[in-house]
């Protein structure tokens, strides 16, 4: 027995000796990646992967390990990585002041080649929201595009038309409810759409430029327009009219997306970035294939016209200036932007409009929802840019949501609601 | 034995492992706390030094208040509402005995071994307006079913009856123990003279329970002031800051809004609130025993 007991003891110490020298030996670069997309097998998260799985088997010598969460649990794990000294290498960061300034000015973000956004193909201006004193601190994933997402077939079966202006939605609000449908699944509870919705009725309430007076009104800590109180009215009188579900202000953006894919809801206020419902096979047929878009409606009395949109370059990627594997993690970035990566990969998986030129890319078998997306950002006469909610520092990000959640549900007034955004630039 | 305990050696080795964690985890990110309290720091770059504005501040904020005056309903709910059921619950226990007594123990403890996470999301879909439970069965009633429960106005009731549902059962087990060791012949003379189970209970029980009940009220208190995690998971303090509680909303302001420093004042705040209403209740428990 003591002998057997010898001989195992024997075994194990050679076996950790030998996996311990097998570990020295291999000598492998592991890449550390933080991502915002959850799922790897469909939308954004699946072309990540796939891009991820490329680079892997071109670089033997390099283990791309991925830490991905849901969008608010990742902005305060990020924010607890950068109060720490371990940041990932890879970072999923989104191109705005509201979020990429402080990140940028704390010097966590490496500075990437200047040229490298043109020479990956980038669309002039869509690197604009990742650069901070001339220097690039990012590449942008997406062209972002809010849209009403609607299911066709209902529409077609109840006789819905798509609205043409604000007073033709909040009526087909109304129609909806009545027929027992909710009409429009908003993730209130997120609060961050809110915020969009209200950059998108101020782009059609202000027309183009309304860019500049945003700018313009969070530097001089001054919301107090005609513009502003509208859009807090209009939206106010949305919630008031039932166009968003009950209990829209505590919905997350998983329970919204779900009621609009189930067919709970008959439309899904959110941005392009969710076109890939139209190629889930987790989506029931009859819904996924009917799923198309509009944009915001005109204001009656606005002076945005239809083709006044809500749009940006958000998500995107930075890498980090600390990180073990810097310089393998610009190798990746590049090796993901380089023009037939996440440019074609996206496109042809009907996942997503990037801040790439795609027009090469066009398979013929195009989503009818891609189709439209492509459409309203080619025919834009002016884009939002940057969506009011993250204009301004973290803080007032924070305290901006709040007061978007407030002012739908009643609980601040258009007046109330602009004094709080100006307190939240203080 | 008495020498070893005489050695200053053996003094020290026993002591400094306690002192160094008490002082590396407790005193020291304290006193970080109340150095940071003092700091406009987003949490990145550096600190700057402004002296009590953050203090300054927190006296003007609404937010802040309502959140204090959350954490105290919640101590209230515990007290006035999940101690009393939970006794009663612990006295029909004790005298349910044999299997029945094991099965309904297991059952109302049964919340506490289940992951905060869990609940958190169970209750989100019980109070869902959509497809939620509770709607569900109004319904079923032939109601209208589309309450917003965790909606303006309804949230904060919605929440407290959670976290009351959540905690009950250590309450409940905790009691339970207080009347298990509670000498049976104490019972047994009171049925020889005659007395009913109401006396019983009164005259009996709940005297003997008294150093139980100030332990149990104290835990529930502390238990109020700290709680984050059930209201951070199922309304994030929301709506408009409705269920908004003192631990959960330094968080938010530490690390959503990147005010460090400013989370750093509240924390301090909230551990002197802490200290102060535990103390109290201490004196006022003592003050009780004294005049008794």
């Amino acid at each position: 027995m003591r002998k057997i007991k010898k001989m195992l003891a024997l075994t194990l110490a050679t076996m950790m000796l030998l996996s311990a020298f097998a570990g020295l030996a291999s000598a492998e670069t592991v890449i550390k990646v933080f991502s915002n997309l959850p799922d790897r097998t469909t939308g954004q998260g699946f072309v990540e992967q796939q891009l991820f799985d490329a680079y892997m088997e071109a670089n033997p010598d390099v283990r791309i390990e991925v830490e991905a969460l849901q969008d608010e649990p990742y902005k305060i794990k990020f924010s607890a990585y950068a109060q720490g000294t371990e940041m990932p290498d890879l970072l999923m960061v989104w191109g705005m002041p509201g979020f990429l300034d402080e990140v940028i000015d704390a010097g966590l973000l490496a500075a990437l080649p200047p040229d490298l956004g043109d020479e990956l193909g980038f669309i002039p201006g869509t690197l604009d929201g990742f650069s901070k004193n001339g220097a690039l601190y990012g590449l942008a994933r997406n062209t972002d595009v809010m849209a009403f997402y609607y299911n066709q077939k209902m529409f077609d079966d109840n006789g819905w038309a798509v609205p043409t202006t604000y007073e033709e939605l909040l009526a087909l609000g109304e129609t909806i409810a009545a027929a027992g449908i909710m009409p429009v699944s908003m993730a209130g509870g997120d609060k961050w759409p809110l915020g969009i919705y209200l950059t998108d009725l101020l782009v059609k309430i202000g027309g183009p430029g309304v860019n500049g007076r945003l700018y313009d009104a969070v530097a001089n800590k001054d919301f107090n327009t005609p513009e502003f109180l509208q859009a807090a009215a209009l939206m106010r009188e949305a919630a008031v009219r039932g166009l968003f579900q009950i209990g829209f202000e505590t919905a997350d953006y998983g329970t919204a997306k779900n009621l609009f894919t189930n067919g709970q809801a008959a439309m899904f206020y959110m941005g392009g970035w969710e076109m890939s419902m139209a190629t889930d096979p987790d989506i029931d047929p009859e819904i996924r294939d009917n799923i198309r878009m509009f944009i915001m409606p005109v204001v009656e009395g606005g002076v945005g016209v239809a083709t006044d949109i809500a749009a940006w370059n958000g998500g995107g990627y930075g890498v980090s200036a600390n990180g073990a594997q810097r310089e393998e993690a610009i190798k990746l970035l590049t090796f993901m932007f380089h023009p037939e990566g996440w440019n074609k990969i996206a496109w042809e998986n009907g996942v997503t409009m990037t801040a790439q030129d795609f027009s090469a890319y066009g398979t013929g078998e195009e989503t009818p929802v891609q189709v439209e997306f492509t459409l309203a950002f080619t025919s834009a006469t002016s884009v939002s840019g940057t969506p009011i909610i993250d204009m301004g520092t973290a803080n007032f990000k924070n305290v901006s949501e709040d007061a978007m959640q407030e002012v739908a549900i009643g609980v601040l007034t258009p007046e109330a609601f602009v004094q709080k955004l100006a307190d939240g630039c203080r | 034995m008495d020498r070893a305990y005489r050695n200053k050696a053996v003094i020290a080795s026993l002591v400094i492992p306690g002192l160094l964690t008490f002082v590396f985890a407790v005193l020291a990110p304290i006193c970080l706390s109340v150095y940071y309290g003092f700091m406009e720091f987003s949490g990145l770059g550096t600190p700057r030094m402004i002296g009590f504005a953050n203090y300054a501040e927190l006296l003007g904020d609404q937010i802040f208040f309502t959140s204090l005056r959350n954490s105290l309903l919640l101590a209230a709910g515990f007290v006035f509402i999940q101690h009393p059921l939970a006794m009663l619950t612990a006295v029909i226990l004790d005298k349910l005995g044999k299997r029945a007594e094991g099965i309904f123990r297991t059952v109302y403890f049964l919340p506490n071994v289940i992951s905060v996470a869990i609940i958190a999301y169970l209750w989100r879909f019980i109070y869902n307006p959509n497809f939620g439970l509770l709607n569900n069965v109004i319904k079923a009633f032939g109601g209208a079913g589309n309450i917003n429960w965790l909606g303006s106005g309804n949230a904060i009731g919605s929440v407290l009856i959670t976290l009351i549902w959540h905690g009950f059962g250590w309450g409940m087990l905790i009691y339970y123990t207080g009347i298990k060791n509670i000498d049976q012949t104490l019972y047994e003379a009171a049925l020889i003279d005659g007395a009913d189970g109401r006396q019983v209970f009164f005259r009996i029980t709940l005297p003997l329970m008294k150093p139980v009940i100030e332990v149990n009220v104290t835990l529930a208190l502390i238990a109020a002031l700290k709680q984050m995690e059930t209201v951070y998971l199922l309304t994030g303090g929301g709506p408009a800051n409705e269920t908004q509680f003192m631990a959960n909303y330094l968080y938010k302001q530490a690390f959503q809004a990147y005010r460090y420093g400013y989370g750093n004042a509240i924390s301090v705040v909230f551990v002197i609130i802490c200290i102060v209403f535990t103390q109290v209740l201490n004196r006022a428990f003592r003050e009780r025993e004294g005049a008794l």
